[in-house]
């Protein structure tokens, strides 16, 4: 049974809230402009949750229909079982480990993989990698996150 | 008495102050009483703070398709009498300009970062001695190639007309990475008891044939898209590539940057070809030259075996894992390779002669990606 919920929007609004406490961390990385997709594969349907990044916040969380997700700079898409899979990994290392890194997935693409139409929004997956990383490796203080107001 | 207007009231300043100086030089106050040049301005800035984009307002937002002048004065000044030619011979728009080169500059300064406060070197494990050498022989290949990325660009920005600074800036911004890359690879080669290891012919000659590019447009074709980007997708495979998290960092943090030289070298190769289409048969000159080049280099005996030896976690899978990977490896390369050649405009699926087949490449995936990038 995994520590998270990865179908439920308050996963993604947590993190969100995360990154926004942490500027002085992010600033570090620099700042990041993207809009992108987590796309959870359900046995029964896609639930896609796209966020806007811009400067060292994560501005807005939504649920959004599929052919609104496509407009995004690139998608990241793979099962409950894989986004499961990984944040566990990083609640128990408190940050990805090795083969968990989203760029480590998206790059074997088996279980999570990287998707888009243009590939100058791909590209942003490279550009602001380590900002995403950072991003969800806030997973791994959860219970910190869950307390914050 | 009437109100002076601001004009008024700065002419009469002028008017009562000395025409000499104290040794006897004239002095000439136009500058107080004005210029033909946009005069208040007031840009606003944006939530991060004053950007470029911010700044492109009026006439000082306005890039001319053909440059006037051949002088240092910056875009939007009056200029009077003779300033000297600067010698610059890419004076259109379309010879450097890309459409994302504010946004590219203004993401590069807020995204640098140190090679030596940024990476943990103090947590560089111990490794075997076959893998070190094989680290070190990447990372010895990988310094030695990163500077034609800066050496390019500053072979080309002296003859860039000044109208075009935020390219400029950007390519500046860009040197600054490459200086970076080749001192956090070449750090790491020393930093673990091991050193720099081989340099061959098949690199150096890659490396020469973009430096003597005939053109700019050929050269970032070479540079940008073909080179930053095969090496783009190299650091994103450092992922499997890296024994240790001190070098996967390494790879993250150079793959950010890399990153954005690929997509203003995209993005240039769309505009120049968009607005001068005679350009595209230059660049398809140039990338036919290099992706066998490139092919070359990608297989050459070091860098390659080094690869797959790391790919492969040592001696014992290099053939059931090291080499397949290998190939994975280089099919995304040309995938990549290959999309942004659509996005640019510059389709090479009918003209390329890599063995699409042979790499695995599914064309249909590629084709029309620029249609549905609009």
């Amino acid at each position: 049974m995994s520590t998270f919920d990865v179908t439920n929007i308050k996963l993604y609004e947590d993190l969100a809230s995360h990154m926004n406490h942490q500027s002085e961390h992010f600033r570090i990385l620099g700042d990041a402009d993207m809009t992108m997709v987590f796309a959870v594969q359900t046995p029964d349907k896609t639930l896609h949750f796209q966020l806007v990044f811009s400067e060292l916040r994560c501005d807005a969380v939504d649920l959004v229909p599929a052919d609104e997700a496509h407009m995004a700079d690139f998608s990241l898409v793979g099962s409950v079982e894989s986004w499961s899979d990984m944040f566990d990994d990083i609640y128990a290392n408190g940050g990805a480990s090795g083969p968990w890194t989203i760029n480590s997935l998206a790059l074997r693409g088996d279980r999570i993989s990287c998707e888009g139409n243009d590939p100058m929004g791909l590209d942003k997956f490279s550009r602001f990698n380590q900002t995403l990383q950072d991003f969800l490796d806030g997973a791994g203080r959860l219970d910190l996150i869950r307390s914050q107001p | 008495m009437p109100k002076l207007t601001e004009a008024e009231s700065n002419n009469a300043i002028a008017d009562r102050l000395p025409a000499m100086t104290p040794m006897g030089q004239p002095l000439d106050w136009a500058w107080l009483r004005g210029a033909p040049s946009e005069w208040g301005v007031r840009p606003k800035p944006s939530a991060r703070g004053l950007t470029m984009s911010d700044i492109a307002i009026g006439t000082y937002g306005e890039v001319p398709e053909q440059a006037q002048r051949r002088s240092m004065a910056g875009r939007g000044s009056t200029v009077e009498g003779d300033a000297p030619d600067m010698g610059y011979i890419l004076n259109k728009k379309s010879d450097v300009w890309s459409d994302n080169v504010r946004e590219l500059y203004e993401e590069a300064v807020a995204r640098q970062w140190s090679a030596t406060r940024d990476i943990p070197w103090n947590e560089l494990p111990e490794l075997p001695s076959d893998i070190e050498h094989a680290v070190c022989q990447v990372f010895t290949t990988l310094a030695e190639i990163e500077m034609i990325a800066a050496d390019l660009p500053a072979k080309w920005m002296w003859r860039m007309n000044h109208d075009y600074l935020e390219a400029k800036m950007f390519l500046c911004t860009q040197i600054m990475d490459e200086a970076r890359h080749t001192e956090v690879f070449r750090k790491r080669a020393l930093s673990n008891g091991g050193g720099l290891l081989y340099s061959r012919s098949s690199g150096e000659s890659l490396l020469r044939s973009i430096l003597e590019a005939k053109t700019y447009t050929q050269a970032t074709a070479l540079l940008h898209l073909l080179g930053e980007g095969f090496i783009l997708d190299i650091f994103r495979m450092g992922e499997l590539i890296a024994p240790s998290h001190v070098e996967k960092k390494i790879f993250r943090m150079a793959m950010q940057d890399e990153a954005r030289h690929v997509a203003y070298g995209t993005m240039h190769l769309r505009y120049a070809v968009e607005n001068d289409p005679d350009v595209a048969e230059e660049i398809h000159e140039a990338l036919d030259h290099g992706e066998l080049l490139l092919t070359t280099f990608g297989t050459n005996a070091d860098f390659g075996s080094a690869l797959a030896y790391l790919l492969g976690g040592g001696e014992e899978h290099i053939e059931d894992k090291g080499f397949p990977l290998q190939m994975e490896m280089q099919r995304h390369q040309f995938t990549s390779y290959l999309s942004r050649c659509e996005r640019a405009g510059i389709s090479r699926l009918e003209r390329t002669k890599l063995p699409l087949d042979l790499l695995g490449i599914d064309v249909s995936k590629i084709r029309g990606t620029s249609a549905t990038a609009a």
